[in-house]
């Protein structure tokens, strides 16, 4: 080592010795004192402060409040805008300042935490802030672990113990075997091993790392490392080498991940926000232009009056003035609070979605989340809604159901007539009581599996051996006979207490050995590898070693990889399962392949020899480690297959349904069989028999592939369905003028496609033949996906269809594309959180989707689409009046009306679970779009043409009773602003909830008018107060009356 | 386990009407023959307003005489301004052919003059006006001291520039002698203008109120001498004075400078007959092309109004009955042919 690599330059690798901290202070690597609080008491004010005038709507407040301080410029008294600046500057620093505190409070509370830590040969208790990289820590059972560590050391006899990931998916982790032995604390005193890792990064399930110690190389995996924020479960003690501290855990490293999904919605706000600007600038010009015309003609005459500010020396100048003038006048025109609003308004819309009963499930007490607030009102434009399967559409719940046992299937229930039973006609399940160790819960109808069992076949004790070996499940057994199990995944608890029940009990595990009871014999096997599940390997194998001394391999996985691996002699066996396996899966069960393999002694010593070497390597290691377990898991003989139970969840055919009807497309991506997808797809009622045809895509070349597509679209266009424009298209037709065809199609069809065939299907030259042909199909089945693959074919529906997709999924492969999608939605299911950590909306069952799109989502489209064109009618409507009376008041930036204050709330509700065709407008984007933008801004103008003229055209000659002046500015700004508040309001008002609103912000708007022109006011601030006693006296007037009553018929005309 | 149970209970989210979004709400249920008959409500409710605004505002009578060309000398002379203290006046005669019934208001009339500037309306000091701090001249700007740095009293750009000509109207009676025609310039004022946003100066009397104040510019006479004959009409409690700082919405406007007081020949009204104008022409309107006139009118029950407002609720009513009538004409083919649809 040359010199401590300073903290600015990119780590590339991390050196952790334990017991040396003179040593790893060199690194100078982050502490373990957290700091999530942005601000001390000192710096919250000019930070604070900054970071909101960051924001372009503050900034531009700040830019007027400046423009104002001019006073040859200003036109509007200063407090117009300091008072909502200060408003909202002050609302967002409080929170600010309350979030922060409790920040504060939160790092305290973790930083003060004790653990006991390895200090000068004995354990101290230590603030958790003070732990360093390289000390050695004790945890206890339900600590939580501070930071990320190596676990060195675990209790002797629990040497394996779990940790909670997050509260819900308990993981195991493992000691390493070297240092386990190290026995006491003086001994671990001495250790000096050091540790070699990857640099922090947030990647919660990947660490690779080399532990040196005693001249030789230890390979450290995820497996050996503990997650701070985790909790320790199921073993007294541990201790653990300190690896990462502080901001550098991947728990740090993960949390406050911000994305930003804008919506379509808000990038139209964009462009419509600079229109509006552009137009705001042009009545600027058009109004100094007229001033400018007018100083010249006659402001120059009229100096006797009122001579130029000392200041302006030329019309042109004056004009120049009073473009500024204007555009602080005018400045409502751009809805710069349209932004605060828009996103309080989508705040209420999330908290609804937070509050709302019916998406509340009883049973797991989870109720829906939205856990991004800014995505509200897309849920009404959805279009795409991609799906999972596992754990999504069905409960994620594994039921172990057949099996097939060389060549002969279990499971099925025939009634007295020798017909498959139906569910509710079955006889008794088989009685387990013979086994004292049964899961009383657990349910088999088929007795034959049972009586092979006690016969003693070969076979059948094998597969069920292999089913209590070959897995990652952990016993706990808190009295005697009273097993629990705690699996990482519910397929390996279906299987593991399925082979307990016929009496292969799996009792208890060390990280050398694990304990099955076999029909009541303690058998302990020597375990000598786990060579672990992964997505890509699809399979999990162990390699034990028996009382005996036979050591021998056992594998279990998907069909689809296993059946390549199997050893040739095994061709007959193979095709009765692989019948039996088809079977399965036509009836929607998922299944899994078990087989094993005898390996001699000298041949495993020295694959275990590569293996070491694989995991000890820097670069690649997974790979390596792949292809030296795929050198293992090869000639396998075949044993059976097993099919579990994925039982649907309640509501999801009504849901998919009610969706279809809303004419939202439902595709699932699932990594099951084409057979266990295509029956899941009947009984979820994607698919129907009314249906015309389900084409189905397996071809495994790119020309197979594109042959197939190419019928099912000629299929489609031939059909008599087809409504087409009745010509047959001809041969050479464009791909585009296809699509147009595949939109009028009428017949329903549905396309299933293979994951091969679907990694074709997305190359770039095809991928718009696969769009075509599944965006005309009502169901689209892709079985058999990777992750990756998922995300492609959403990203693909994203970039050409430009329409709104939303993924939903529960599980780590979802996760892809939860978040390319423009909604993500994550399940809280069985499957732990990454999903719904990476979402943005998330419950617990799939029916609630129906809830969030079809009213969640409608309601906050419509609201936010009603509140945007009443919020741009509004702001034109209340700003051209000012832009009129510019023609009359020389452009001298007079206002027209004071500025008066609004309250502007709406509410629009309609069901749409009754009707999901109400759906649809969302989808076409029909409410808030740049025709109905202008609209609206054409409504406003009309409106503000209105309320100018026709109070000018009756003050131009009015008088009041009495005689007296009517046609005065304070009376006419008065009227002028009454009838627009007026009109505005009631023009907004739709359903009856609104009333309240409309009479809420009347009553506001008059309270505060006769407020402001009372005489207090008056005596106090005479100067600033002008219009005293004006709307008292004025609202006398009964021509005033009669003015606000013509502009009744106007608002009607206009709202109807 | 009965913790997380409490757990639970406490996740469930309140059953209440805001946060389940069952606020009783009320969508209007439109009936084709409810908005027709709606629309033709209005129609007739607009139409009867707009036939009685025009018959009331047809049964004032009015009579306006433009004087700045009749005055042509005058308003020669004040356009220069060295010549403020030569006095002017002129004399209109004029006949009124029926006689005006009722209350008679005198308003004077000012084409172009532009009362609604920024830089105008500001230029007041109400504080001043109120009588607490006559010193007080801080908005005033243009005029708000002298050269010499006293003080205006009232200062600003409005009070600067009052209108100052004096119109008497007197009445032929015989073709003979004229009689003044009695007029009263008192109640020409907004109530809350008079008694609220005007108050002198507490003093022993005006003069020593205002001392320390110098009249504007553009003024003859002190602000505590506008009024010679009526010793309660001066300083800031002027009647005229009000009117005008009363500022105007529009560069036309017209402000009432007298009523008539009903007495003698005149307790009906004014007779038809010969009357004249004399008027003493101060305020110079030619320097920026504008004009005056004076103006004779009579009110009805909703004050003086133009015809404006009765047309604009003709003209509603008549578009809403169009509109009325060309919906049913829509409604009644569509209810044809759904009855001919469902017959098939």
């Amino acid at each position: 080592l040359t010199a401590a690599p300073s903290h600015s330059v990119a780590e590339e690798e991390r050196r952790a010795r334990a017991n040396d901290r003179e040593y790893n202070e060199k690194f100078q690597y982050a502490s373990n004192c957290i700091k999530t609080s942005k601000y001390n008491i000192l710096t919250f004010l000019p930070v604070n402060l900054f970071e909101q005038f960051q924001e372009v709507a503050n900034t531009y407040f700040l830019f007027l409040l400046i423009l104002q301080l001019i006073p040859q410029v200003s036109s509007l008294s200063w407090f117009t805008t300091i008072v909502p600046l200060v408003l909202v500057l002050a609302i967002t620093a409080v929170k600010d300042a309350t979030d922060d505190y409790f920040r504060h409070k939160s790092d305290n509370q973790v930083n003060n935490r004790q653990s006991q830590v390895l200090i000068n040969g004995s354990l101290q208790q230590e603030q958790w802030m003070n732990v360093c990289v390289g000390d050695i820590i004790k945890l206890e059972n339900n600590q939580f672990v501070a930071v990320r560590e190596v676990a060195l050391q675990g209790n002797k006899s629990l040497p394996l113990f779990w940790q909670i990931e997050m509260k819900t998916n308990m993981k195991v982790r493992q000691a390493i075997p070297v240092t386990s032995e190290l026995g006491d604390i003086s001994r671990l005193a001495k250790f000096d091993g050091e540790v070699v890792c990857e640099p922090p990064n947030n990647k919660l399930d990947r660490f690779s790392g080399t532990l040196y110690w005693k001249e030789s190389k230890f390979p450290l995996s995820n497996q050996n490392t503990l997650l701070r924020g985790c909790v320790l479960r199921n073993t007294e003690w541990c201790f653990g080498l300190v690896v990462f501290a502080g901001p550098d855990t991947k728990l740090m490293q993960n949390s406050g991940r911000t994305k930003f999904k804008r919506t379509s919605i808000d990038r139209l706000m964009n462009t419509l926000v600079l229109w509006i600007f552009g137009f705001l600038v042009c009545m600027g010009v058009i109004l100094a232009i007229g001033n400018a015309i007018w100083e010249h003609e006659v402001g120059t005459r009229f100096q006797a009056y009122l001579p130029w500010d000392e200041a302006v020396d030329s019309a042109f100048f004056s004009g120049f003035l009073s473009f500024w003038s204007y555009i602080i006048i005018l400045n409502t025109v751009v809805p710069i609070s349209l932004y605060v609003s828009v996103e309080v308004i989508r705040l209420g819309h999330s908290y609804f979605i937070n509050w709302d009963k019916k998406m509340f499930c009883v049973k797991r007490r989870t109720p829906a989340e939205a856990r991004t607030t800014t995505l509200n009102e897309e849920l009404g434009q959805v279009e795409y809604v991609f799906s999972d399967k596992t754990g999504t559409l069905t409960q994620n719940i594994m039921v172990f159901n057949k099996c097939s046992i060389s060549g002969r299937s279990y499971g099925d229930v025939f009634d007295v007539l020798g017909h498959k039973a139906e569910l509710g006609e079955r006889p008794e399940p088989v009685d387990f009581s013979f086994n004292p160790l049964a899961d009383k819960k657990f349910l088999f109808w088929d007795p034959t599996l049972l009586e092979a069992v006690k016969m003693g076949d070969p076979h059948t004790h094998e597969f069920f051996r292999l089913l209590s070996l070959c897995h990652t499940v952990m016993s706990e057994e808190k009295n005697e006979g009273e097993l629990y199990y705690k699996a990482q995944s519910p397929d390996e608890g279906a299987l593991v207490t399925a082979a307990r029940n016929f009496g292969f009990v799996f009792r208890s595990r060390t990280p050398k050995t694990i304990t099955v009871y076999e029909m009541g014999i303690a058998v302990t096997y020597q375990l000598l590898a786990i060579l672990d599940f992964n997505n890509i390997r699809k399979r999990m194998s162990v390699i034990v070693r028996n009382p005996e001394g036979r050591i021998r391999l056992y594998c279990k996985g998907a069909d689809t990889i296993l059946l390549d691996r199997l050893h040739p002699s095994t061709q007959e066996l193979l095709s009765t399962t692989t019948d039996h396996l088809n079977e399965y899966a036509g009836e929607g069960l998922r299944t899994l392949v078990l087989a094993y393999k005898d390996l001699d002694e000298e041949y495993y010593g020295e694959w275990a020899q590569r293996r070491l070497q694989a995991s000890l390597a820097q670069d690649s290691r997974e790979d390596r480690l792949a292809s030296v377990y795929e050198e293992v898991e090869s000639d396998m003989v075949l044993l059976g297959a097993t099919a579990i139970e994925d039982k649907l969840q309640q509501g999801v055919p009504e849901t998919i349904a009610l969706l279809t009807l809303a004419n939202i497309k439902i595709w699932v991506l699932t990594g099951d069989k084409q057979e266990t997808a295509v029956n899941i797809g009947y009984s979820c009622k994607m698919l129907t028999d009314d249906m015309t045809e389900v084409f189905v895509v397996t071809g495994h070349t790119v020309l197979e592939v594109r042959e197939e597509l190419r019928k099912a679209r000629e299929k489609m266009m031939d059909s008599p369905y087809a409504v087409g424009n009745g010509l047959p298209c001809p041969e050479k037709c464009s791909s585009a003028k296809l699509t147009s065809v595949l939109e009028a199609v009428a017949g329903e069809y549905a396309l299933v496609i293979n994951g091969h065939s679907l990694a074709h299907a997305l190359e770039a030259d095809m991928e718009l033949e696969f769009l075509e042909t599944a965006c005309a199909c009502k169901a689209v089945i892709c079985c058999r996906v990777t992750p990756l693959q998922k995300a492609q074919v959403v990203e693909l529906v994203k970039k050409h269809k430009k329409a709104v997709t939303l993924a939903i999924g529960d599980g780590a492969n979802d996760v892809s594309m939860i978040k390319t999608a423009h909604i993500g939605v994550g399940i809280s299911g069985q499957e732990g959180i990454q999903a719904v950590l990476a979402s943005d909306y998330s419950f617990s069952q799939f029916k609630f989707l129906q809830r969030l799109l079809l009213v969640h989502g409608r309601w906050s489209y419509l609201r936010m689409c009603k509140f945007l064109c009443y919020f741009f009618y509004k702001n034109f409507a209340f700003t051209m009046v000012h832009f009129w009376f510019g023609f009359f008041c020389g452009f001298s930036a007079q206002v027209g009306h004071p500025q008066p204050l609004l309250a502007c709330v709406r509410d629009g509700l309609c069901p749409c679970m009754e009707y999901p065709k109400l759906y649809e407008p969302g989808q076409l984007n029909l409410l808030f779009n740049k025709r109905e933008f202008f609209i609206c801004i054409a409504q406003g103008i009309y409106t503000s043409v209105l309320m100018f003229f026709i109070p000018y055209g009756v003050f131009a000659e009015a008088t009041r009773d009495d005689g007296t002046q009517l046609a005065d500015y304070q009376s006419f700004a008065v009227t002028v602003a009454t009838s627009l508040v007026i009109v505005v309001s009631v023009s907004g008002w739709t359903p009856a909830t609104g009333h309240f609103f409309i009479w809420g912000s009347l009553a506001v708007y008059f309270a505060i008018l006769f407020a402001m022109h009372s005489n207090g006011l008056f005596g106090m601030f005479p100067n600033q107060f002008r219009f005293v006693g004006e709307s008292l006296w004025l609202l006398r007037e009964l021509v005033i009356y009669i003015i606000f009553l013509v502009l009744s018929p106007v608002i009607k005309e206009h709202s109807v | 386990m009965k913790r997380t149970s409490e757990d639970g209970q406490s996740k469930l989210p309140d059953n209440t009407a805001l946060k389940q979004q069952q606020l009783p709400a009320y969508r209007l249920q439109l009936s084709a023959t409810g908005v027709l008959s709606c629309f033709f409500a209005t129609g007739v409710f607009c139409l009867g307003m707009g036939i009685i605004l025009i018959l009331s505002a047809k049964s004032i009578k009015e009579i306006e005489i433009k004087y700045t060309k009749i005055c042509g000398n005058c308003a020669k002379l004040r356009e220069d301004a060295t010549n403020f203290d030569k006095e002017c006046t002129c004399s209109i005669p004029f006949y009124l052919s029926e006689t005006m019934q009722g209350n008679v208001y005198m308003y004077y009339k000012l084409y172009g003059f532009y009362q609604n500037l920024y830089r105008y309306i500001l230029s007041r000091s109400n504080s001043q006006l109120v009588g607490t701090d006559l010193k007080d001249v801080g908005n005033c700007a243009p005029f708000s001291k002298s050269h010499d740095g006293t003080p205006i009293a009232p200062c600003g750009a409005i009070a600067n520039s009052i209108f100052n000509d004096t119109i008497i109207l007197s009445y032929k009676l015989n073709s003979s002698i004229p009689i003044k025609v009695p007029m009263l310039r008192s109640g020409i004022t907004w109530w809350t203008d008079k008694y609220v946003k005007f108050q002198n100066p507490s003093s022993i009397n005006l003069s020593s109120a205002f001392a320390g104040t110098t009249k504007p510019p553009c003024w003859a006479k002190p602000v505590y001498e506008l009024d010679g004959e009526d010793p309660g009409n001066n300083g800031f409690l002027n009647d005229d004075f009000i009117v005008w700082m009363r500022t105007a919405a529009f560069p036309t406007f017209k402000k009432l400078y007298r009523r008539l007081n009903r007495i003698q020949y005149f307790i009906e009204g004014l007779p038809a007959g010969n009357y004249s104008f004399n008027i003493t022409y101060n305020f110079p309107v030619t320097r920026f092309k504008g004009e005056k006139s004076v103006v004779l009118s009579t009110l009805t029950w909703s004050g003086g109004s133009s015809l404006f407002l009765g047309l604009v609720y003709t003209v509603t009513g008549a578009v809403t009955w169009l509109a009325s009538f060309s919906m049913m004409a829509v409604h009644l083919t569509l209810k044809d042919r759904k009855v001919l649809f469902i017959q098939q």
